[in-house]
């Protein structure tokens, strides 16, 4: 049972990932999302290009290219800036996709209120559009941060410390291979749980003002 | 004293507040808009009726450029747009800002409370103040009836209430033309009458009035001016009094008896 300190110390690298990575997501999926509704073909096929080649490309292969194939001799990259650019780079891509979803989401009603009251373009984006579909993304954001929450385990391939790292040291350590890996799971839980509840109960409220 | 030309009350001296002239809208091969004239003099109330598909909407939506005509005409106040060249932003602007528009559909912000629905217009286009524009979002939610809600998100309003809210916002932006499209269709009948309440006022007022309607005692009672359209073109206009007993084609008489009597 010592093993819960040992692994509990991995949750805040853990957290750190996910929220860094979720976090340049967030804001890198808005141009993508816009792209892709952009008036110019060539601008929507450059962004559906770049989303289809973040998200076709493996996690974990994403974080090899950037720590071993960028992190070459030359520039050195060390493990967690690896991990948080990949994991922000796949997150722009999924984002961009939950808030075309959410645009689509949007009235059509609400773009021409604006137009009629000679609202400019940005003041529609960040004043009227723009919040309604972030209240729309919220529930496929919320699951797409609790899926990130569970792939950053992967960035102990490149020697991050997060919960799985200490759980594999701990298990190799020891000669019981089963416990630690089930501490790593039972912290996953503990984390993403709570995660989902209170994703839930924020859309619920949320939700209430904007059906009309 | 003489009027130079050049003076832009000059162009208000013909008196007419809304012009359009031959408006042409097509989509693909579907003639929405056959070339369509019409005009509106300052402070008069215009109702347009007609058969469903006989765009009244789109004829409506062409006057603040919401869709866009293949050719014509179109005037607003002193600012002039000719559809069929290049139109420039500030023109456009220039055009928004003197015609307000009601949706069937209300289309109030639903994250922003009925104040800030009716403020936040008036800071961002007219630069109004935060404080400015609150006071004259409560002056008009008065006005409508509403004094007491604006805390309220547009969710918690009835049907009735959101479209009058939406009426004052568009007010605040203080147009010299308001635009209706069907504000009561999606309205149970009391509801729509709270709302016709508020119309008649305005138009007492003096308001410039563009009102497409399947309210046919508002168009007869309240309006100074009807238009019938069907199949994109107008098939007759004049005194409203005047139609409704006598229309002078087949087709009024068709449709307006088919309304009537329902
Ligand atoms: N975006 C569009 N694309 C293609 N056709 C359209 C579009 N908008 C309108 N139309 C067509 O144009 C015609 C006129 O439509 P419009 O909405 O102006 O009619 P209306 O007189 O307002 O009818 P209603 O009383 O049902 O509102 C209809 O035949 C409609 O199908
Ligand atoms: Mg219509």
């Amino acid at each position: 049972m010592d093993y819960v300190g040992p692994i509990a110390s991995g949750i805040p690298m853990s957290l750190l990932l996910t929220v860094l990575g979720f976090a340049i997501g967030a804001v890198g999926g808005i141009p993508l999302a816009l792209m892709r509704r952009s008036r110019l073909r060539s601008v929507r096929f450059i962004s559906r290009s770049i989303i289809e080649l973040l998200r076709g490309i493996p996690p974990i292969v994403w974080i090899f290219l950037v720590y071993f194939g960028i992190g070459n001799g030359l520039i050195k990259v060390e493990p967690v800036p690896a991990a948080i650019v990949a994991f922000g780079l796949i997150s722009c891509a999924y984002l961009a996709e939950i808030y075309r979803g959410g645009l689509s989401a949007v009235h059509r009603g609400q773009w021409e209120a604006g137009v009629a009251l000679g609202l400019s373009h940005g003041d529609q984006l960040a004043r009227i559009i723009g919040p309604q579909v972030m209240r729309y993304s919220i529930p496929a954001a919320a699951t797409y941060a609790i899926g990130l929450l569970k792939d950053t385990s992967i960035a102990f391939t490149i020697g991050a410390q997060e919960i799985l790292f200490f759980a594999d040291s701990q298990a190799k350590q020891s000669s019981d291979a089963l416990t630690p890996y089930l501490v790593a799971a039972a912290a996953y839980i503990i984390l993403t749980v709570p995660c989902a509840w209170f994703a839930r109960s924020v859309d619920r409220r949320l939700r209430v003002r904007i059906a009309s | 004293m003489a009027q130079p030309v050049t003076d832009p009350a000059a162009a208000k001296s013909t008196g007419m507040d809304v012009s359009l002239e031959h408006i042409v809208k097509a989509y693909g091969e579907h003639v929405v808009l056959d070339d369509v004239s019409l005009s509106v003099r300052e402070g008069e109330v215009c109702a347009i009726i007609g058969p469903s598909g006989a765009g009244k909407s789109t004829l409506l939506r062409c006057i603040n450029l919401l869709e866009r005509p293949d050719s014509g005409t179109i005037r607003v106040g002193d600012t002039t747009i000719d559809a069929g060249q290049e139109v420039g932003g500030k023109q456009l602007h220039g055009l928004r800002r003197q015609v307000g528009m009601v949706f069937q559909s209300f289309n109030l912000f639903p994250h922003l409370t009925v104040l800030r629905n009716i403020a936040l217009p008036q800071e961002r286009v007219l630069g109004r103040s935060r404080a400015e524009a609150e006071d004259r979002a409560m002056e008009l939610l008065q006005r409508v009836g509403l004094g007491d809600k604006p805390a309220q998100y547009p969710s918690r309003c009835s049907g009735g209430q959101q479209q009058r809210v939406a009426i004052a916002r568009a007010l605040a932006l203080d147009p010299k033309v308001m635009l209706f499209d069907e504000p009561t269709s999606a309205l149970d009948p009391e509801l729509g009458l709270e709302v016709l309440a508020v119309m008649r006022e305005l138009a007492d007022e003096g308001m410039t009035m563009i009102v497409v309607t399947h309210e046919m005692q508002f168009a007869r009672d309240v309006s100074d001016h009807l238009i019938v359209m069907g199949h994109g073109t107008v098939l007759e206009e004049g005194q409203p009094e005047k139609i409704f007993t006598d229309p002078a084609t087949d087709r009024t008489r068709r449709f307006l008896r088919a309304v009537l009597e329902r």
